[in-house]
């Protein structure tokens, strides 16, 4: 009788992410006309998507949870990995 | 009739020898059977005993991947808890109010931190430079440029928690 043990071939990780930097404005009543000025200055019109604190918390927070997902399951797609690997057994 | 009587003799000698014969032979046979039944016992056994042996390894491999396991996911929980913390102790409102472009520094520092890791985290071992603005520019307006404000002069090398964390500057 012999014992037989599961053999599954590892597979490529997806490709890495390439992320662009995003850029944040903390704009007050104090500094509004200043932001205005180098707003239009370095984008040509005064358009912009405005978030509140409470808002850019939950933002940072959501993208804090996302990023614990990643890892988490980057590091259970190792724990598989190692637990498959023959050469371990 | 003493002939008959040696005749009966005879026969009888013959019938023990016949039957001890026999007797002999089947117990040589149930030997060899019982012999035989042993050899494959015994093999069964060993290989009982190796596949035992095979699960106990198994079972003490198992047990330390899920150890480590679970002290690995147990870390990926510190930075999601640690900004959570982080803000439940900060006034972001108070900090805008107070110097807008310090906390726009830190927060630019900490969002450019974050993508870098999330793109290490996933394999990609590019050195990317900072964002324009946020390399120490001499064009910044007199005023707004923070020298406690180590956000805005981060290298994407360091942990963004650690950014977060300027944030309580």
């Amino acid at each position: 009788m012999d014992v037989q043990k599961l053999r599954v071939a590892t597979v490529a990780r997806p490709k890495p992410t390439q992320l662009t930097d995003v850029r944040v404005f903390v704009v007050t009543k104090e500094n509004f006309e200043q932001f205005e000025a180098e707003f239009i200055d370095t984008y040509g019109e005064l358009a912009f998507v405005a978030l509140s604190m409470r808002d850019y918390e939950n933002l940072a927070l959501n993208i804090a949870e996302i990023k614990r997902y990643l890892e988490q399951q980057g590091e259970i797609i190792l724990y598989y990995e190692e637990a498959l690997d023959p050469n371990n057994q | 009739m003493f002939s008959s009587i040696r005749i009966a003799i005879l026969l009888f000698f013959i019938a023990v020898i016949g039957a001890g014969y026999w007797y002999i032979t089947k117990l040589q046979n149930d030997n060899q059977t019982l012999r035989n039944n042993n050899a494959q016992l015994q093999v069964a056994v060993d290989t009982a005993n190796a596949s035992v042996e095979t699960y106990k390894q198994e079972f003490q491999r198992a047990q330390e991947l899920n150890t480590k396991l679970q002290g690995d996911l147990q870390k990926a929980e510190a930075y999601s808890d640690e900004l959570r913390s982080k803000f439940s102790r900060l006034d972001l409102v108070q900090d805008a109010l107070k110097d807008a472009k310090n906390l726009e520094g830190r927060m630019n520092g900490a969002t450019a931190k974050l993508w870098r890791e999330f793109m290490a985290n996933t394999g990609n071992s590019s050195e990317r430079p900072l964002p324009k603005w946020l390399q120490p520019s001499t064009e910044s307006p007199a005023g707004t440029e923070d020298p406690d404000s180590s956000g805005r002069t981060e290298t994407p090398s360091s942990d963004s928690s650690t950014a977060e964390a300027n944030t309580t500057n």
